[in-house]
């Protein structure tokens, strides 16, 4: 984990001080170690008000927690220009009619406190409309995708998120490109003036993170040294009387897979194959999943109910096929630890190495 | 002997005294008398007729007089609460006393609640339903559930998650019903009188239970909208001598049984009371109800109908000292629901939930003057409910209580009642009843916010007005104060009787009812990742205006098949209902408004009959609730209608001395509507339905000897489990949630051994 940090955080400093490079990960100093064979982790959540995102690797055996609410933004490195906000906090986007940072105000967003229309809530029957989509937030952000064209990127109220955090005020942003890099203009609600932030695309990382208060920060590990992360988000639930039958619900015990770096993943039946039985020979019949990051989810519990408290499921388990072609068999063990929910564990094995 | 005699003596000197004092000038030709009790205390106002149907009425003193006459040599004296006596004048006779006998009526024949003494169920202005301790024993009950679960009008919604339940009562809410101890208020998990939970009392004190529909708040204060569950405890006997019971109750849960302990249900309990010659009254007893829980579909770990170990006692002191009755009754209540969690690979969770409640009441009954009465009680609960999370480790079989954040819980609430209620007698005709009800209760625990308590301050007068011996006019008003939230400032309420006819009586009452926000309204508090609720102390009361009325007939001949009818009817309107909803000022915040109006109306039709050996009852009603949805859609319907059918035959086999029960009661489906989605996307109201179920209990009792009796029988022969609310009207969603009902057609063999001196 150190060795992670350590990484990271000078890769960020780097990043700070302007002078990019462009990393291969051929030429970095540190030797990729044999994929671990086998595993236990107790996920360290923060307990239960869940208030960390929890990155993990299987093949280094590692984790990485990082708080839900350090960051606002997240950037897409890859060729398109998307922007994500934070579902781990509850953050939600309304588009406004404007393109002048300046013209928004409170006359806009008071509509929006009175109406709750920008809270993830359960009685926010439109709250979908306004989130990152939850299995695969690059495709349909609640933040258009950024125009070339200046003129049709337009400015977004951002309420920061108060699910398991306390409220922030909230925040005005407009996105453009330039030069192959974001432009962000950002500024409190009633300000007249805005802040303006140069957002560089990093393809060693699924996402470049920034905070309001921080700049750009690391969340994520290189993109190549995680496998699924563990957290409190924002996913959903059907409900008939909320918009498209759905409801933007924030739940606990989410499990992301790593869908943009090349982590897939597939649900076992214990039924179907046993997790002790499960080797090699029985890998051809499954069909791994890379573009919902929800496969995993919260599927792995049930939430409990009137009758009962939540629980993990024993009858499934997952294999997981990582950057490095190693697949591995998980299991999650536990919903608590003493009993305290956000910290969870899990156990895996190296099904066949890549 | 001596000291006998004198004792004996005594209340006649008293009686001479008061002649000679008291008594007007005693003049030839006119006799003068007294009507007294059998303890010699004055009776006022008793009606002395004469053979040709003139009378006279005694004073307040009981005193009488009318001038001598041939004819008035037979004289027939009656009193309320005596029975009548026929009285010879000797020839030569000019002052006589006259001893009536209290009348011992059958204790399903009066009614306790809502006045000082019992009155008969046929003078009451209350409509009354009342459930004798002969009944509870024929249906070798459990607990009040099971003695009421075939009552028309009540129904039950289980809690599997904390192994509760909650009963609704005339279409309304158990927030809406009373329930008392004696006349106290009940405190229980969500603080007083406030959906107390009734399987936590013991079922072995009970001598009988009254029901009364409609509110009794001018008497019973908030809370009593729906109507008022009174349980009148067992009572030591007046007479020398002891009395000792035993009791003891095999039972299945469903198909699940293993004998004494373990699963299925098992009741014990002993009892016993002893009157001293002095008059001194004492009593206990202790209750065990075994609970072993029911899996249901369950196969690991869990329970659907959660174990439930329940220790119940009580003891009883009583004393009476000139004309002051007093007695100090103190019930406890031990229980400890477990909910056993899911299995899972490392750690699991199991969760005691744990009751006590310690009641005391002190009652006393003071005749202060022949026509003034005094009714004094004063009751104080301690109930807790403590939550116990433990952890198990699967790998290590370690336990230990977890560490978790709020998994170790504790609730405290305390209640204190005052309840003072004269009675004045100021003439045949009219009786006055003022009183002051006092209440103050406390909650604290970890999610319900720092609070002052609730203090409640009330004065009330009712009165018995009775122009004629036909009508009958009591109306009653209560003033009250209420230092946490805002309590109608005045409850008017009126009830009325009328003889239509011999045999046919006609009640009707209108009565204002209110509903206090309960302590868990006001202050308690719950946040976690996706929810946050918080109580709001600026609620005010919920007020009903109420409609009652009753026809009651009882063929005068006693030999019809057809004993008694009543048809009743009612309409509750409620306004300010408090309802949870989004805070304006934080919509990420759910708390509480009164913001929605309810109607409940019905109408019920019950039949009691006998013939050759069998005997039974039979019973009907509509219930109707208000649609809310009805007030924004205006095609719906704005009354959703459910019926009840209930039946009790009772039937005694002559060759073997058995008698067999059958308890029924079919309860209709309940319809309702919710807002969905349809094909296109448009918010419409659905319907929804709770589906109807069959509750059928038959129960067999033989008596062996004078002391011993055997009950058997099955419990919910209809194999109840659960019942399943549909979405109808072409909705997208079919299936819907389901509620459980029972575990089961189960099994009972129960022994009772009584010996008594």
């Amino acid at each position: 984990m150190n060795r992670l940090q350590v990484f990271t955080h000078s890769f960020a400093g780097l990043l700070l001080s302007g002078s990019i490079i462009s990393c291969d990960p051929k030429e970095e100093p540190i030797v990729e170690l044999p994929a671990a064979t086998e595993g236990f982790i107790e996920v360290n959540g923060g307990g239960a008000t869940f208030p960390n995102t929890v990155f993990i690797s299987l093949r280094k055996e590692e984790q990485f927690a990082i708080g839900r609410k350090n960051w606002d933004l997240a950037f897409a490195t890859g060729s398109d220009f998307k922007v994500l906000i934070n579902g781990t906090t509850g953050a939600m986007a309304y588009e406004t009619a404007a393109t002048d940072i300046n013209t928004i105000g409170e006359t806009q967003a008071e509509p929006l406190r009175t109406e709750g229309a920008l809270e993830l809530t359960f009685t926010n029957l439109n709250g979908i409309l306004l989130v990152d989509n939850v299995q695969n937030p690059l495709s349909d952000p609640a933040i258009n995708a950024i125009s070339a064209t200046d003129a049709d990127n337009k400015v977004y109220i951002i309420n920061r998120g108060s699910s398991g955090t306390e409220a922030r005020p909230w925040k005005k942003v407009k996105i453009l490109r330039k030069d192959g890099k974001y432009v962000l203009q950002h500024a409190a609600i009633d300000a007249t003036s805005f802040t303006t932030i140069e957002i560089t695309k990093n393809t060693n990382l699924n996402l470049v993170y920034f905070s309001f208060e921080d700049g750009v920060v690391t969340v994520e590990p290189e993109k190549i040294n995680w496998d699924f992360a563990w957290t409190a988000g924002t996913s959903t639930t059907p409900f008939p009387a909320a918009v498209n039958g759905t409801l933007a619900y924030y739940f606990q015990d989410l499990v992301y897979h790593n869908i943009y770096g090349e982590v897939s993943v597939v649900q076992v039946l214990d039924s179907e194959i046993a997790y002790e039985n499960f080797t090699e020979q029985n890998l051809p019949l499954l069909t791994l999943n890379s573009d919902n990051r929800l496969t995993i989810g919260s599927s792995w519990r049930s939430g409990g109910g009137p009758n009962s408290l939540p629980s993990i499921r024993n009858d499934r388990y997952y294999i997981l096929q990582d950057v490095n072609r190693n697949y591995y068999k998980v299991r999650f063990l536990s919903l608590t630890k003493d009993g305290e929910r956000g910290k969870p564990s899990f156990e895996y094995e190296l099904v066949k190495a890549g | 002997m001596i000291r006998i005699s004198l004792n004996i003596i005594k209340p006649y000197l008293l009686l001479f005294a008061f002649f000679v004092l008291a008594g007007p000038a005693i003049a030839f030709g006119q006799i003068t008398g007294k009507v007294v009790d059998q303890k010699g205390k004055v009776i006022p106002f008793a009606a002395i007729r004469f053979a040709d149907g003139n009378g006279v009425v005694a004073d307040a003193q009981g005193g009488f007089s009318f001038d001598d006459k041939k004819e008035y040599r037979e004289l027939k004296i009656s009193a309320m609460g005596f029975e009548t006596l026929v009285f010879n004048l000797e020839p030569n006779e000019e002052s006589v006393k006259i001893q009536l006998k209290e009348a011992v009526a059958e204790l399903n024949e009066v009614v306790v609640t809502g006045n000082v003494d019992m009155q008969s169920v046929k003078n009451s202005v209350y409509q009354v339903r009342s459930i004798d301790k002969l009944t509870i024993q024929n249906r070798a009950a459990n607990n009040l559930q099971e003695v009421l679960n075939t009552e028309l009008g009540i129904r039950f919604s289980q809690d599997n998650a904390l192994g509760t339940s909650n009963l609704e009562m005339m279409g309304m809410s158990g927030q809406n019903v009373k329930i008392l101890i004696d006349g106290v208020p009940m405190v229980g998990r969500q603080g007083v009188s406030n959906e107390v939970n009734i399987n936590q009392i013991d079922i072995n004190t009970i001598e009988k239970i009254e029901i009364i529909e409609g509110p009794m708040s001018v008497v019973y204060g908030a809370d009593a909208l729906a109507g008022v569950i009174n349980i009148i405890t067992k009572n030591p006997k007046q007479a020398v001598g002891y009395s000792i019971q035993a009791r003891l109750q095999e039972e299945t849960v469903g198909e699940s049984y293993s004998p004494f302990a373990g699963e299925g249900n098992h009741i014990r309990n002993v009892s016993g009371s002893y009157t001293f010659e002095k008059p001194w009254k004492v009593g206990g007893g202790f209750t065990q109800n075994r609970f072993g829980g029911w899996k249901g579909n369950y196969t690991g770990r869990q329970y659907e109908w959660l174990p439930r170990d329940q220790n119940l006692g009580n003891m009883f002191v009583g004393t009476s000292i000139k004309g002051l009755d007093i007695d100090y009754a103190l019930d406890i209540l031990g229980e400890t629901i477990t909910a056993f969690g899911p299995e899972n690979r490392l750690e699991v969770i199991d969760q005691n939930f744990v009751s006590t409640r310690w009641m005391h009441r002190l009652n006393g009954k003071w005749d202060m003057a022949p026509t003034f009465k005094l009714s004094i009680q004063a009751a104080y609960t301690d109930y807790a409910r403590q939550t116990e999370t433990w952890v198990t480790n699967v790998r290590t079989n370690k336990s230990k209580l977890s560490a978790a954040p709020g998994s170790q819980d504790r609730i405290d609430y305390s209640g204190f009642t005052w309840r003072m209620l004269g009675s004045w007698l100021i003439s045949p005709k009219l009786n006055l009843q003022p009183g002051i009800d006092i209440n103050t209760e406390k909650g604290s625990g970890q999610r319900i916010s720092e609070n002052e308590g609730i203090q409640d301050y009330a004065a009330f007068l009712t009165g018995e007005w009775s122009p004629t011996n036909k009508i009958k006019i009591r109306p009653g008003l209560r003033k009250a104060y209420n230092s946490a939230y805002q309590a109608p400032p005045v409850i008017p309420s009126v009830n009325t009787k009328f003889v239509l006819a011999p045999g046919l009586d006609f009640r009707l009452a209108y009565a204002r009812g209110f509903r206090a926000p309960s302590l868990r309204e006001l202050y308690f508090d719950f946040f976690d990742a996706s929810h946050s609720i918080i109580g709001n102390p600026e609620l005010k009361a919920e007020t009903s205006d109420s409609f009652n009325g009753s026809l009651n007939f009882q063929p005068v001949d006693t030999k019809s098949i057809f004993k008694k009818t009543v048809l009743s009817g009612f309409f509750n309107e409620v306004s300010d209902k408090i309802t949870y909803g989004v805070d304006p000022a934080d919509p990420r915040i759910t708390t509480l408004f009164n913001i929605e109006s309810y109607r409940t109306t019905g109408l019920m039709l019950n039949q009691t009959f006998s013939l050759g050996g069998f005997s039974g009852e039979l019973g009907l009603s509509r219930i109707g609730r208000y649609n809310l949805l009805s007030s924004e859609q205006t095609d719906l319907p704005e009354m959703l209608f459910t019926t009840e059918i209930n039946s009790t035959i009772s039937y005694l086999i002559p060759f073997i001395k058995t008698q067999v029960n059958v308890f029924y009661k079919w309860t209709g489906a309940l319809p309702g509507f919710e807002m969905g989605e349809d094909g296109n996307g448009n918010q419409v109201p659905n319907e929804i339905r709770l589906d109807g179920f069959h509750w059928m209990d038959l129960t067999f009792k033989k008596q062996i000897g004078n002391q011993l009796s055997v009950n058997l029988g099955a419990r919910n022969m209809m194999d109840v489990t659960i019942i399943q609310s549909t979405t109808g009207g072409g909705g997208a969603h079919g299936g819907g949630t389901q509620r459980p009902m029972g575990y089961g057609r189960s099994y009972f063999l129960g022994l009772t051994y009584k010996l008594s001196k």
